[in-house]
């Protein structure tokens, strides 16, 4: 049951992440669900790394018996991160050009591209 | 032919049309050519007529602008262009709302049928 | 060294050089920042044309990343693949085709189109970067690295869209985008992540071979769907697209038509080639075809109101999408049943894909001419033009022929491709094929507004300095011209070489899968 707990804070975190995109009207709010939605999905990827019984992929100083695991969740992982910082920054940033542009950060006030 | 495409019901045959267009615009041209050439130029007859009245300078106060085009298209469909635009409502949540409403859809759905 | 097999690697070193060198060559002034774009640009079109002349004669590429040989897929006898593997097939090599002439095209434009404004190096950064993700979709095998090159293409597209940072409507465009597009990807994320724990392989082939259909199969089906079809602007989810596509500089938007079809491309990939016959239920296919029917039906009733030029034509966008969705997801419908796969089934599959073609050919022709009206007259309100044929008659000559081409109008592609849909999904349904059918009526009916109200008419005062655009800007749409032409005018040729082979393609799992496990299937 406890194994499931990663998996249980996964789900808690994505949720969070989606009601934080659709009840906050501040825009930096919305890149922070934003970016609490990537870390779920990396905690999600982390969470599946691991494998009952068995043992660190490092050819020394390796744990007794037990198959190693493949690490390509934590490749995936760090991958997912470098791409979550990238956007986070360039959201930030076009924030900040729509408060020079519009003097708000509303997101309801931000729609002159409609219809 | 080399030219014949075929769908399973039908075929296209491009040449054909080709060959159609050029005797359409054969005949355009023989229609055109019987129009008459012996209008006195310089006077009224090659003039605009624009009900009576001087025509403007400027082409901007003739012209019918694309807002006012299929006027009448819009107005009979009024209240569908109505809800349509009112859902285009241009907030960026909505749209994401609309993503995830369709997805939450699509995987409820999934797993019934 | 045998070139052929490194095809499918350079088709990606090349643009992701161009675009990590360009800097570099901005340092040396404009001529070498211009040279260098155009230099990746045409290298990327000459290898993505080497690499479907040897897609289509030698079948499916396969290529290792960082093995000893670019074919070992299954190093020291090992079950499932382990490195990145890039996999084309006649799909693949065609949609990187496709994609690599509409990238030409626009970087062609983009010459003289953006040579009023500053920072241009980082424009052709970007502009080779967004050419790189949009490959890498197109040619990756794995599902993690289609999330990564989806990722740069994203990334890259926010800022090309955001390029005139001055104008609040490009920023707030860019902005929505972003936002979609983040909770979308992660979306893909979330199922490539959930098919790796199930199966412990990341690559589609592999999965594919193995893939059962259970709960956590379906909702990471629902998942990719969605977000991909998202992507390529599927309604109703397609709002942030006439936004985009309206407000990037037109040489970027030429691309990005293509980057959502390689959005379209991985939807498509995921259905047929991962899921296939395993999709059990009709329900997928038909959730395709309704998003098709709603894209073309709803996208060209929003475009006939609009008066804005780009953003009427980022509408028909949305409604052209509906095309290839219908034709794709009526041969999706009838894949387990090979009688009515081969009847129709395979003609709404070539019709789809031969309009994926078609429409970057002519959509991107289409924004190219928008572009070269806005440099030309410095409005994109159509209600502020007017008789602009007889001072742009080349722009005026390649705008009428691509708003024929669009509207299906006989002699041209468009035409071929709309036929091929329309006589395969009446075997489904004749109401499929109606709603098509009033669709070009309508598609029609708004090019002929904006022909009338831009081309025609008197001369307006306000216009009176406007010339034709420059030779640069020219030469770019006239590639599309051409590629148009081309296609309208052997059509068998286009179907045969091109189109068919990308259709087999496409419904061959069992090639799909067998070019990487070693044909044991």
């Amino acid at each position: 049951m406890i194994g499931n707990g990663p998996f249980l804070a996964v789900g808690i975190l994505f949720l969070i992440a989606l009601v934080g995109i659709f009840t906050q009207k501040n825009l930096i709010k919305i890149a922070m669900a934003i970016a609490i939605l990537g870390s779920s999905v990396n905690l999600f990827l982390v969470a599946l790394g691991y494998r009952t019984g068995g043992t660190v992929p490092i050819h020394y100083l390796a744990g007794e018996g037990g198959p190693m695991v493949l690490p390509t969740p934590q490749a995936m992982t760090l991958t997912a991160i470098v791409i979550a910082l990238a956007t986070t920054a360039l959201l930030l940033s076009l924030i900040m050009l729509i408060y020079r542009h519009y003097g708000t950060i509303n997101v309801d006030e931000i729609r002159r591209l409609r219809g | 032919m080399w030219t014949k495409v075929f769908t399973g019901f039908g075929y296209w045959d491009v040449v054909s049309w080709i060959l159609f267009f050029l005797i359409a615009a054969g005949f355009m041209k023989f229609i055109r050519s019987l129009g008459r050439s012996d209008y006195k130029k310089g006077t009224d007859q090659d003039e605009i007529y624009w009900s009576g009245n001087p025509v403007p300078e400027d082409g901007s106060d003739i012209t019918v602008p694309a807002s006012s085009a299929y006027w009448g298209f819009r107005k009979a469909l009024e209240p569908y262009y109505r809800a349509l635009t009112g859902m285009h409502t241009g907030i960026a949540t909505d749209i994401v709302g609309y993503y995830i409403l369709i997805v939450a859809l699509m995987a409820v759905l999934i797993l019934i049928v | 060294m045998n070139l052929n097999e490194h095809l499918p690697a350079l088709l990606l070193a090349v643009p992701l050089l161009g675009a990590f060198t360009a800097p570099l060559f901005s340092l040396g002034g404009k001529f070498l920042r211009n040279a260098a774009l155009l230099a990746a640009t045409f290298l990327t079109l000459v290898v993505a044309f080497l690499l479907w002349r040897h897609v289509s004669a030698a079948g499916v590429a396969v290529y290792v990343m960082g093995a000893k040989s670019a074919a070992l897929t299954l190093p020291s006898g090992m079950k499932f693949p382990i490195r990145i593997i890039l996999e084309v097939d006649a799909f693949s090599a065609f949609m990187a085709l496709t994609g690599a002439i509409a990238s030409f095209a626009g970087a062609l434009f983009s010459l003289n189109y953006m040579n009023r404004f500053t920072g241009l190096n980082r424009f052709v950064s970007l502009y080779c970067l967004l050419t790189a993700g949009m490959l890498g979709m197109m040619v990756t095998g794995d599902l993690f690295n289609f999330f990564v090159f989806f990722e740069v293409a994203s990334i890259a597209s926010f800022g090309l869209i955001a390029f005139w940072r001055d104008k609040p409507e490009a920023i707030e465009a860019s902005f929505k985008y972003a936002l979609v597009s983040q909770v979308a990807s992660m979306f893909i994320l979330v199922a490539a992540g959930a098919l790796y724990g199930k199966y412990n392989i990341l690559n589609m082939a592999a999965m594919g071979s193995v893939l059962t259909l259970g709960t956590l199969e379906k909702v990471a089906l629902v998942f990719l769907v969605g977000a991909l079809a998202c992507k390529c602007g599927a309604f109703p989810m397609h709002m942030w697209l006439p936004d985009a596509y309206a407000e990037a500089p037109s040489g970027v938007t030429c691309l990005l038509v293509a980057v959502s079809q390689a959005s379209l491309y991985g939807l498509m990939r995921v259905c047929f080639s991962l899921y296939g016959v395993t999709l059990g239920s009709s329900f997928l296919p038909w959730v395709i075809i309704l998003l098709g029917l709603a894209s073309m039906f709803f996208g060209v009733s929003m475009a006939v109101v609009q008066h804005e030029i780009k953003r009427l034509m980022g509408y028909h966008s949305v409604s052209q999408v509906g095309y290839m969705l219908l034709g794709l997801g009526a041969g999706l419908l009838v894949l387990p049943d090979p009688a009515a796969l081969a009847s129709y089934g395979l003609t709404a599959i070539s019709g789809g894909i031969y309009h994926m073609f078609n429409y970057t050919m002519y959509k991107a022709l289409l924004f190219l001419t928008a572009g070269a009206i806005y440099y030309a007259t410095g409005t994109r309100d159509l209600n502020e033009m007017g008789g602009l044929a007889k001072k742009m008659p080349y722009t005026t000559f390649m705008f009428v022929i691509a708003a024929a081409a669009i509207s299906g109008l006989p002699p041209f592609n468009g035409f071929v491709s709309k036929l091929l849909i329309y006589e395969s999904v009446f075997a489904i349904h004749p109401a499929l094929t109606v709603v098509a059918l009033l669709t070009s009526v309508l598609t029609l009916a708004s090019f002929v507004k904006v022909f009338q109200t831009a081309f025609l008419g008197p001369r307006k005062f306000s216009l009176s300095g406007v010339k034709e655009v420059p030779s640069g800007m020219l030469l770019g749409m006239t590639v599309l011209t051409v590629a148009i032409i081309g296609a309208s005018l052997f059509p068998t040729w286009t179907l045969s070489h091109l189109v068919e082979p990308a259709a087999k393609a496409l419904v061959d799992q069992g090639a799909y899968i067998g070019a990487v496990m070693g044909g044991g299937m």
